[in-house]
């Protein structure tokens, strides 16, 4: 098993100026540190019509009210304010900058686990003898003893049959060649939302962990392991 | 506005029936859409079983109401998917439930 960058195409060209964007990067160390309510503020915010603030501190009343410590009010605030700037951009943006964010979040906790040198952006995983994967997977962790392969999504809705099939066969390759290497997906989304989209698929995905809204802070502890597999 | 977590459940089901009305119209994710109304449903509805009477605070009731005000807002079929699955966790959340 080894990694390889992925090919720099048009898309890929585009989609790295995004990755690079100071707002993702921020986005990414706010919501490292953020309470699941706030993680759950900018999932709303980003996949809100309203662009006005008031509005969303009456919806989030904990997050914002007097009694709240005054960093986590501050927190609160500064996520609404950014998600608020990703949720008035076009369509398109909005949706390419909650996947970046989801990413790099992943990598930010990630690099609390492991060396933040063995964390990767956009890498194919290669195996010998194997066709290689055209898509290459959003994070990796590549250590020498083993290895973790993430696919980040912002919702349910992302997880299809092409991506569970892609991390399955990745961790089966690795298995037969006698190499560690752990898959799963991230979601910037409630656990619930992601079963009821699993429910239908019928890709194998034994070996296929899940990481949802609830559990990503499982990323960043030191056993290893985003918690329990899909199914 | 919902006075007790009965009437805040009622209040978020009806949001969410028009959600999933709007988000059938992306044909390839009716099932999805179907299963997410049902699945979350499910869930509120347990939760009104269990604490249905109790009355709720004046901000978890803005909170809710404002919520709900939000679906309205909507229209766009594929942001009502995103809002289906999103929507019911605010109401948990404002209600102090899991997920």
């Amino acid at each position: 098993m080894r990694f390889q960058d992925a090919a720099v195409d048009a898309r890929a060209v585009v989609y790295a100026g995004i990755q690079a964007d100071r707002l993702v990067a921020r986005a990414a160390d706010l919501l490292a540190d953020a309470s699941s309510g706030q993680r759950l503020l900018a999932r709303a915010v980003m996949n809100g019509e309203s662009g006005d603030p008031e509005a969303w501190r009456v919806t989030f009343p904990g997050l914002f009210a007097g009694t709240a410590a005054s960093d986590d009010r501050d927190r609160s605030d500064a996520i609404l304010a950014l998600s608020l700037d990703v949720a008035g951009r076009g369509e398109q943006v909005r949706s390419q900058f909650r996947g970046a964010i989801v990413e790099a979040l992943t990598a930010r906790l990630l690099a609390r686990r492991v060396p933040a040198g063995a964390v990767h952006r956009e890498r194919r995983i290669l195996f010998d003898g194997v066709r290689a994967e055209i898509h290459p997977y959003d994070v990796t962790v590549e250590l020498p003893e083993r290895a973790e392969g993430y696919d980040c999504k912002w919702g349910a809705r992302g997880i299809g049959p092409d991506v569970l099939l892609q991390l399955e066969a990745a961790r089966g390759h690795a298995e037969a060649e006698g190499s560690r290497l752990l898959v799963a997906l991230v979601m910037f989304d409630a656990r619930r939302s992601c079963r009821i989209r699993l429910a239908r698929q019928t890709a194998p995905l034994a070996g296929v962990r899940l990481v949802t809204l609830e559990t990503l802070d499982a990323l960043g502890r030191s056993k290893a392991a985003p918690s329990p597999a899909v199914r | 506005m919902p006075s007790n977590v009965a009437d805040a459940v009622e209040r978020a089901r009806s949001a969410m029936a028009a959600l999933r009305s709007l988000g059938e119209q992306v044909a390839d994710e009716w099932q999805y859409v179907s299963d997410l109304e049902a699945g979350w449903g499910e869930r509120l509805a347990s939760v009104a079983a269990a604490r249905g009477g109790e009355v709720l605070t004046p901000a978890a009731a803005a909170a809710i109401e404002r919520a709900a005000a939000e679906t309205a807002l909507i229209a766009d079929p594929h942001r009502a998917i995103d809002w289906l699955s999103t929507f019911p966790q605010v109401v948990l959340f404002a209600l102090d439930e899991p997920g």
